[in-house]
């Protein structure tokens, strides 16, 4: 299974809309840091409100795919994470400390204009 | 043999109610009753007598019993007033059922005679101490009830901004409480802010500041942020003595400083009317357009 | 509803989804808060994801338990491999052999209410427990 990635002038938009899985985790890291190769995106929006679970694994498939993006000059947010899925990475340990988030995309997209602009 | 033992006691009923009123007394029930006048207690002990005959009369067949708890617990009184008052009726019933049949030396008899006061005694003993808790257990579960309505309360004060203040002791339960409604809050009052106020929390320890961390760190990653405000010196000086690190996230002394702080962050400001002269709602309306 | 639910053997990577599924339904059904059925599934995953990473195979099995409240859910993931060599090693946050972020099973003693474990070089058997509340 494979997360659709859309474009949308210099930023990236992704809405994931399945049960990640490992697989569909892993195939995602890779598909969007060859998009961002590709695209010279500077700003990438994850929206994981359809997502209800979030354990360390996958956890630390998506934010280490934070890392990297910034790695190769683009900044990732995360909107929409649901309280629930907040609470449990809590209880995991997992605070996710370097990753900028924002309530939906809408302020994801204001969040990430702004970081890119203090650059 | 039993309706025998049953109809001496209905037979002496003055009497014992006498015997049981001054054992009751004597023994230390009273003690319990210090703020409570001796009219309601003699009256109260009437009443409780009167349960137990009618009780006897009827074989348990009324709601007497289930009433006279509820008022006990009602009341207030220890659960030790209604033990100790059927301890004395059995001491009581058994000592007039042996006066009334004369000496014995039958070991047998005494012990049948005792087995068939326990058999009325007992059950009504259970019933009371049941229903006592159970009443009690109620009330324990409707004030739990009562305050995890009262825990946490989510107040949006305008767009984006939303103010929680939290009141008396946090201990883990209610900590999860709280960290539940904050971030439903958040999600539902599309919260940019949220500002802590925890003026109203007693004492802050290490684990009050760990749920509070905690609740802060939630908040953000659901895509908001938290202010802490309310911090008063003795726990400025506390948080600071137990090495909690809370340099992650904003912290304020009152509540309007933080709402200061809470306008910056969302893009709006206060503008004094003598100044704008009538545009400044306009103008905070359009700060906040503009995010 | 009483005793084992369902019993769901983990033996591919994909096994992992279809156990902490199967552990939200039972958690729905039993009527655990969205936040528990979240708490639940990810512990699940966690236990199922430990046992194909170091054992390859082994089961996870969901039972109805009564105890300090009237209905919990109990979880048990069994394992016939290696053992984890220093349980209390594996108990500290951040510890990981596998290069993960190492918040495997403290983590699930924060989800979950009651915690056990034990092993041997002969397997590993985790028993948690979330109660209703």
């Amino acid at each position: 299974m494979r997360i659709p990635i859309l474009k949308l002038h210099e930023y990236l938009l992704i809405s994931v809309q399945v049960e990640l899985d490992d697989q569909t985790a892993m195939q995602f890291q890779e598909d969007l840091l060859s998009k961002i190769h590709e695209s010279g995106a500077t700003g990438v929006v994850l929206d994981l409100t359809s997502v209800d679970i979030i354990d360390s694994f996958i956890a630390k498939v998506l934010g280490d795919v934070v890392s990297m993006a910034d790695l190769m000059g683009a900044k990732v947010v995360f909107t929409g994470i649901q309280p629930a899925v907040s609470m449990t990475l809590i209880d995991l340990g997992i605070h996710l400390q370097d990753v900028p988030t924002a309530l939906d995309l809408e302020q994801g997209l204001i969040k990430l204009r702004r970081e890119l602009e203090e650059k | 043999m039993e309706q025998r033992l049953r109809n001496i006691i209905l037979e002496h009923s003055d009497q014992i109610i006498k015997n049981w009123l001054v054992k009751l007394d004597e023994n230390k029930v009273t003690e319990y009753g210090e703020t409570i006048s001796q009219e309601a207690i003699e009256q109260t002990n009437r009443e409780f007598v009167n349960v137990i005959f009618s009780n006897i009369e009827s074989n348990g067949g009324t709601n007497d019993l289930q009433e006279f708890s509820e008022k006990i617990v009602n009341l207030g009184w220890p659960l030790g007033y209604l033990t100790e008052g059927m301890q004395a009726f059995r001491t009581v019933a058994i000592r007039t059922i042996l006066e009334d049949i004369g000496e014995t030396n039958n070991n047998e008899e005494f012990l049948s005679i005792m087995e068939g006061v326990n058999d009325w005694v007992d059950p009504i003993k259970n019933r009371l101490i049941n229903e006592y808790s159970s009443n009690w257990t109620n009330i324990v579960s409707l004030q739990k009830v009562a305050l995890q309505e009262l825990s946490a309360p989510l107040i949006p004060v305008m767009e984006g901004i939303t103010i929680m203040p939290l009141v008396g002791t946090i201990d883990t339960d209610r900590a999860k409480l709280i960290m539940e409604n904050l971030l439903n809050g958040v999600i539902k009052n599309n919260a940019e802010v949220v500002l802590i106020d925890i003026t109203g929390v007693p004492v802050v320890d290490t684990m009050v500041a760990h749920h509070i961390i905690q609740a802060a760190e939630a908040v953000r990653l659901v895509g908001s942020q938290c202010i802490l405000v309310g911090i008063r010196p003795e726990i400025a000086q506390t948080i600071v003595n137990l090495g909690i690190d809370l340099r992650n996230f904003p912290t304020k002394s009152s509540l309007q400083k933080g709402f200061r702080t809470a306008l910056e962050m969302t893009g709006a400001k206060v503008i004094s009317e003598n100044e704008g002269e009538g545009d400044e709602i306009e103008n905070i309306l359009n700060s906040i357009e503009k995010e | 509803m009483k005793g084992t639910l369902s019993n769901v053997p983990i033996a591919k990577e994909l096994d992992i989804v279809g156990a902490r599924q199967t552990g939200r339904n039972i958690a729905t059904e039993l009527g655990f808060s969205s936040v528990d059925q979240a708490r639940i599934a990810t512990a699940i995953s966690e236990l199922a994801r430990n046992i194909y990473l170091y054992a390859k195979k082994g089961e996870i099995t969901f039972q109805q338990v009564e105890g300090v409240a009237p209905v919990g859910l109990k979880i048990i993931a069994k394992d016939n491999g290696p053992g984890i060599k220093d349980i209390s090693k594996s108990m500290i946050d951040g510890y990981s052999t596998s290069g993960g972020l190492g918040a495997g099973l403290p983590g699930v003693k924060r989800l979950m209410d009651d915690f056990d474990i034990m092993s041997s070089d002969e397997g590993t058997t985790i028993h948690v427990i979330k109660w209703l509340r």
